[in-house]
């Protein structure tokens, strides 16, 4: 019994993991309408930022940190500048293609930068687990799930109590209408791509502290897509719920469903969950409802 | 067309292989640019599908000996079986929540292969497939390969001209430019759209089944979403909605890959650390740029600049 308390704790921990980095996907579709399926790219170039500045610059953990989020943001801001300036009020279409140009462009260039070469990376959060009687519950996750809770209540304050925030969910709604009621649309896609890259980095931390550090990490894009879908696209509280929910699935799935099938199911169930979703109830949990009109 | 009969008489076998990647290719994405330049419907799941008719094409030809004639057109089936059951969801969405439904499915695929009993799928080791035969000729060489191929590519090629000239395709387009006034208009959107996923399947299903009398051999790997993403940046490159235009994306696409292919080992001698990724990541370097600046400076494709200079060459000297 205490192990199956201990698999559901740690799997509503790496499911609030997976909430982060799709707060990144949120970020970046709630105030801009557009879906970046590069996000674990994003993650990847986060953490090869953080790695940069504490193994090979040799920085301090407490200057490299905020250092690395800056230089993340600035990445992001890259990015938007060069690729999705050019594309407001264009297709869905076209902005899908563009973020999946992305995907394998700096999937790519991570590559030719940074080589196969498997990297340690710093250690940020404590690597002793936690004790709770006979269960025990890895720091980073714990820490990194508090980190999760903070951004998610902060940022759904940001963007439906503040002025800015409500101004660039009127972007998300539609390009045109928003630029012609005097809203910024390319100042509101910046903002939302510096933030996205920012929980991006903020997520290769909890994600890759004391492991070892290789592009393949940025697969994590690809299991938080469920988490994102679940939720609904629009609600960055309801991330948190879907979050926790399709990592106990997984968890579960994983200690209990797995061995006696001798597959590896666990991988898949985010996925079968958001199939699922897609089927009965495109929006997800929280996502807004559209109407169409001809 | 009748030189390209001959190509096997005039041109080396390395250049007989390109060609044959390539026509497999264009089976493949003739069949995307059915199912995403004239239905509009986004596809990130045609490696997938390609690769359910690779399987069953090579589970038929090697565990009950069925002639080609039969293994191909039932490869294209299951593939469009297995993308039915996506294409399902895209009555109920569109856009990006589609591109999400058809990623599902690429990872469906990986899945199911690599952790189904071996004996069904052969697991992570692949399956090998017996060659083609007819009436006692095996299709062995790279140029009797290319015989099957060119006989496949063109009646596929040829369907799918006659598919977009049909109601069909006028019901895909009309769905593509605006899905509500279809309705409206009395085109069963739901069915257009599952129709466009049962043909663009059928054609990666075909292709599937070629590719692996081609390379004799299937694997899990050849059907990534990074093979997808390259078909999808083949029609982007030739143009949205048009057969031709995938034919243009599939040949410049395929000579890039095949230059980078050359070139990279070369660069990887002098950039050591790299060593055998540089092929890899370049392709995804060069590809991934390819999309984007396509995206930002001509989101209709070569074609569409094609048409533009027909019609000024048609007017000359009239501006319009």
């Amino acid at each position: 019994m205490v192990y199956f308390i201990n698999d559901i704790i740690t799997g509503a921990l790496i499911g609030l993991l997976y909430s982060l980095v799709a707060m990144g996907f949120v970020v970046i579709y709630r105030a801009s309408k557009v879906f970046n399926f590069a996000q674990g790219e994003l993650v990847i170039i986060g953490g090869f930022i953080v790695w940069f500045t504490t193994m090979q610059a040799g920085l301090s953990l407490w200057l490299s940190i905020p250092l690395s989020l800056v230089l993340a943001g600035l990445v992001g801001y890259a990015i938007e500048r060069i690729f999705l300036t050019k594309l407001i009020g264009e297709s869905v279409f076209s902005m899908v293609m563009v973020t999946v140009g992305l995907l394998i462009l700096l999937r790519g260039l991570v590559l030719l930068v940074f080589g196969p070469a498997v990297r340690p990376f710093p250690i940020i959060f404590p690597l002793k687990p936690l004790f709770l009687g006979d269960m025990l519950i890895p720091m980073n996750l714990l820490i990194g799930g508090i980190i999760t809770i903070v951004a998610a209540v902060g940022l759904s304050w940001f963007f439906n109590r503040t002025r800015s925030g409500l101004r660039m969910t009127a972007v998300a709604e539609d390009h045109v209408v928003a630029s012609s009621m005097g809203i910024s649309v390319k100042g509101s896609i910046a903002v939302a791509w510096v933030l996205g890259a920012i929980l991006s980095t903020i997520g290769a931390m909890i994600f890759l502290s004391g492991k070892s550090l290789t592009f393949l990490a940025s697969d994590i894009g690809f299991a938080a897509l469920p988490v994102a879908l679940f939720a609904g696209l629009e609600s960055i509280g309801g991330l948190i719920l879907a979050g926790i929910i399709i990592g106990i699935a997984q968890s579960l799935t994983t200690n209990y469903l797995d061995p006696l099938i001798g597959g590896s199911l666990g991988s898949v169930v985010p996925y079968i969950i958001m199939l699922a979703i897609l089927l009965i109830r495109p929006t997800g949990l929280f996502g807004w409802r559209t109407i169409e009109r001809v | 067309m009748a030189l390209l009969l001959l190509a096997p008489y005039l041109v080396s076998s390395r250049i007989i292989a390109i060609l044959n990647m390539m026509m497999i290719s264009a089976v493949i994405a003739v069949g995307l640019q059915i199912c995403t330049g004239y239905a509009g419907q986004i596809n990130l799941g045609q490696a997938a599908f390609m690769g359910v008719g690779a399987y069953t094409a090579s589970i038929l030809a090697s565990k009950t000996g069925l002639t080609f004639l039969l293994t191909i057109p039932l490869a294209g089936l299951s593939a469009a079986l297995f993308a039915f059951l996506f294409g399902l969801t895209a009555a109920r969405i569109k856009g990006f929540y589609l591109a999400l439904t058809t990623i599902a499915a690429q990872f469906l695929f990986h899945f199911a292969v690599l952790n189904l009993p071996s004996t069904w799928l052969g697991g992570s080791n692949g399956i090998t497939v017996p060659p083609a035969e007819l009436f006692g000729q095996r299709f062995v060489s790279e140029s009797s390969q290319f015989y099957l191929n060119f006989a496949v590519t063109a009646i596929m090629v040829a369907g799918a001209f006659g598919i977009v000239r049909s109601r069909f395709g006028r019901a895909f387009v009309a769905v593509r430019d605006d899905d509500v006034a279809a309705g409206i208009m009395g085109i069963n959107v739901a069915a257009t759209k599952a129709n466009a996923f049962l043909i663009g399947a059928f054609y990666a299903g075909v292709g599937g089944a070629l590719w692996a009398y081609l390379i004799r051999f299937v694997g899990v790997d050849q059907f990534t979403l990074f093979h997808s993403i390259f078909f999808v940046a083949m029609i982007i490159v030739g143009g949205m909605g048009s057969i031709v235009g995938a034919l243009i994306g599939v040949f410049i696409i395929r000579i890039i890959q095949e230059i980078i292919a050359t070139v990279g080992p070369n660069i990887a001698d002098s950039v050591s650390f790299l060593g055998g990724d540089i092929v890899f990541a370049g392709m995804n370097v060069v590809l991934g740029g390819v999309i984007a600046l396509f995206m930002i400076l001509e989101p209709k494709g070569l074609m569409h600049r094609w048409n533009i200079l027909k019609s000024s060459y048609r007017i000359w000297p009239f501006p319009y």
